[in-house]
């Protein structure tokens, strides 16, 4: 990427170094990818997030839903002190008196896990399919692409709305396992067990619309590996159709689906912000950095620090994704050599 | 070329039918739906409604019949009534639905016994004179049910369809314009300040959503520019309503050309920077691919001009990548601006849609939703016979 503003002299320069006979794969990549300025800024502003969400219940000074009855809690400004508890509203309050740097550090963690959790699973998705088509080919490679075609063709946005609308209002109509449920309400830090049914279908209906591209670029990336003579030697010593898929084939056409994840997250994040603004993905009063933004739009001729809350973490997040999948892209090139 | 074209089309239908079916019944799954409204009146005491005003409107709306008839009236305004063969009437007695649930014992004359937990069960006798739809087939897209009761849904969009199109393609064609001269400027002229600057903002621009850029340009143009006293873009609104004093411009007249045009460039503006950066990125990377490939050095080589080696050379065989992003513009025209149109609060065909949602109006979200399918499939297969035209090695077969 031209972003990372590299010199190509200086490059040359590092490259006549030899290479130490232990380079693994792996070191080869990480080195390039430490490289990479922006994508290691990334991933450190990218952990500080995920440790703040992680920790949660720790760091936030109040409850999730906390109500701040006192009249004239509401849109304390930032620093300002809780007449109530003492403690402080690091970033001020809402409409209704909630604190907001709490909700905001849920949020993350609920938008987080969210865009996580649906693009594993797209790319789990889309890894299998894939592979299955490139490797069998055939009838399976077709009805898989017909199947691909079909979802690829589907008017994204509108779709996911409307899914979206009926299943997050409902989401008994997907039958998830009560254990599954159970976990995700863990992992959010959620009260209700319905909360994390919405949270549930939302992951899935973004799965559903989300694996078609991880599923193309696997099926490409398998129809030429499997020609490859390793896979042909494999083959000639009886490797089974198993053995070889997973030691060989999947390992060798994965780097570029690494590069995918990384990117996909920031569209699942997208995705999900944009159906919580529009009210219709999750809503009050479960907090995501969407449905945030969607009720500062209301004050912020007043307050016009208010939007800015959660769009800078959001920012933040959608870069970084960004970066961290241009810094791996670059990495795992094997076009580059140095 | 033409067998291409009619298995195209066969699979284009069978997609319209499948996607068209899924989402009518997704869309009648929804709990609630207009009648919810109706029977949350009738709980309430004050404003009592009879059980059977309500099955009139279940009637109206077609609740009571099964998810088939009712899709296939929906399709193509069958079936009407009995099946009507040489005169005869057949199969008048086929249960198509159900008014009222409630586990019923029919007792026949000739000893027979059904337990059925249906009350009150729906012919195909009784659809006789029930008003109905001509079908989507025949571009009847039916009756609003909830954005503007009782009005064609034809109606409905033909209000809003004119904004959405004038939006979607003022941005897309400003869009196009700047994004192919400038992707291709900077992938010639890799690494110089403006192929560094580009590739920055436009990183930026495609890295974030238009709600985030939406939000920001509202905050920016329309709340502090107002309160610096600089020239500032309206918020929240379509149309003002008394005269508006912008700083530096003047008075804007409510309802005049300044009127309408005010209130349209920022949505605009957001509209075509989203578009533009990840077309600049697109663009910039097939060129830069062709660019690397032997027949450019060859080119080169034999001594053609730059100009020719890029005009003639590379950009002709990176066109593919082009009508990709050229056709891709063809189905944001109906349903591309969602979240735009909701910032500025733009009544376009994307507010409809998140209105008619919120509605639960079926038949306005069927048809925006229609209107896109049809949108996206005639886009890919116009792709595959541009394709050809432009790159003559790719045969339909």
């Amino acid at each position: 990427m031209a972003i990372t503003a590299i010199n190509p002299q200086k490059e040359n320069e590092k490259s006549r170094k030899p290479l130490a006979r232990a380079d693994t794969q792996f070191s080869i990549v990480a080195r390039r990818f430490r490289r990479h300025r922006l994508a290691m800024v990334s991933l450190l502003v990218l952990g500080v997030i995920f440790a703040a969400s992680i920790l949660a219940r720790q760091i936030s000074p109040f409850e999730r839903d906390y109500l701040n009855v006192e009249s004239g809690a509401k849109f304390l400004p930032p620093f300002s002190t809780s007449p109530e508890t003492g403690a402080i509203h690091w970033l001020g309050t809402n409409q209704i008196g909630q604190d907001l740097f709490t909700r905001l550090i849920y949020a993350a963690r609920i938008s987080l896990t969210t865009a996580i959790l649906a693009t594993t699973l797209s790319t789990l998705v889309g890894t299998i399919l894939g592979t299955l088509a490139g490797y069998f080919r055939g009838i399976v490679d077709s009805v898989i692409q017909r199947v691909i075609d079909f979802f690829s063709n589907l008017p994204t946005l509108p779709i996911l709305l409307i899914l979206t609308a009926v299943l997050v209002t409902d989401p008994r109509l997907i039958p998830i396992p009560t254990f599954l449920i159970k976990l995700l309400q863990a992992i959010m830090l959620f009260d209700q067990e319905r909360e994390a049914r919405v949270v549930a279908a939302l992951i899935l209906i973004l799965t559903l619309l989300g694996w078609t591209g991880v599923a193309r670029l696997m099926r490409g990336q398998v129809l030429q590996v499997r020609e490859r003579e390793f896979v042909e030697g494999a083959r000639a010593l009886g490797a089974s159709s198993l053995a070889i898929i997973t030691r060989h084939i999947v390992p060798n056409a994965f780097p570029p689906v690494i590069v995918a994840f990384t990117l996909g997250l920031a569209s699942s994040l997208t995705a999900e912000t944009s159906l919580s603004f529009l009210g219709i993905g999750i809503q009050n009063p479960i907090p995501t950095w969407g449905n945030m933004l969607a009720f500062t739009q209301s004050y912020m001729f007043e307050r016009p620090y208010l939007p800015l809350i959660p769009a800078f973490p959001m920012f933040l997040c959608s870069v970084a994704f960004n970066f961290i999948g241009d810094g791996l892209r670059d990495a795992l090139d094997p076009r580059q050599t140095k | 070329m033409v067998n291409f074209l009619i298995r195209r089309i066969i699979a284009m239908i069978v997609m319209f039918l499948v996607i068209t079916f899924v989402a009518y019944n997704v869309l009648s799954l929804a709990p609630g739906g207009p009648l919810q409204e109706l029977q949350q009146q009738q709980q309430n005491n004050a404003n009592r409604l009879d059980p059977f005003a309500i099955e009139r409107v279940m009637v109206r709306y077609e609740f009571d019949l099964d998810l088939i008839p009712r899709y296939t009236r929906w399709l193509m305004g069958q079936p009407n009534g009995p099946l009507n063969l040489f005169g005869q009437e057949m199969f008048g007695a086929t249960q198509v639905g159900c008014l009222r649930k409630g586990e019923t014992i029919f007792k026949y004359p000739d000893g027979r016994v059904v337990v059925s937990d249906c009350e009150v069960p729906v012919y195909l006798n009784d659809l006789k004179g029930r008003a109905v739809s001509k079908g989507i087939l025949a571009l009847d897209f039916g009756t609003s049910q909830g954005v503007l009761r009782g009005r064609p849904v034809s109606e409905v969009l033909n209000s809003r369809i004119g904004l959405t199109l004038l939006l979607q393609g003022i941005s897309s064609l400003l869009a196009l314009a700047i994004a192919v001269p400038l992707g291709i400027y900077t992938a010639v002229k890799q690494y110089s300040k403006l192929d560094y600057a580009t590739t920055t903002v436009a990183f930026l621009g495609s890295s974030l959503p238009s709600l985030f850029w939406g939000l920001m340009g509202l905050l920016v143009f329309a709340v502090l520019f107002k309160q610096w006293g600089l020239p500032y873009f309206p918020a929240g609104t379509f149309v003002s309503n008394t005269p508006q004093t912008v700083p530096l411009i003047g008075v804007i007249e409510p309802e005049s050309f300044g009127d309408r045009a005010w209130h349209l460039i920022l949505p605009i503006l957001i509209l075509t920077f989203v578009s533009l950066s990840g077309w600049i990125r697109y663009i910039r990377a097939s060129v830069l691919e062709v660019l690397k490939q032997d027949y450019v050095r060859t080119a080169r080589a034999k001594g053609l001009t730059e100009r020719a080696v890029i005009l003639k050379h590379a950009v002709r065989n990176a066109l593919i990548p082009f009508i990709t992003l050229v056709v891709t513009i063809l189905p944001g025209l109906v349903a591309g601006a969602i979240i735009t149109e909701t910032i500025f609060s733009l009544p376009g065909v994307g507010n409809l849609l998140v209105a008619a949602i919120y509605g639960s109006d079926y038949n306005v979200a069927m048809a925006v939703l229609l209107l896109s399918v049809v949108l996206t499939l005639i886009a890919y297969v116009l792709a595959d016979i541009l394709y050809t035209v432009a790159d003559p090695r790719i045969r339909l077969r």
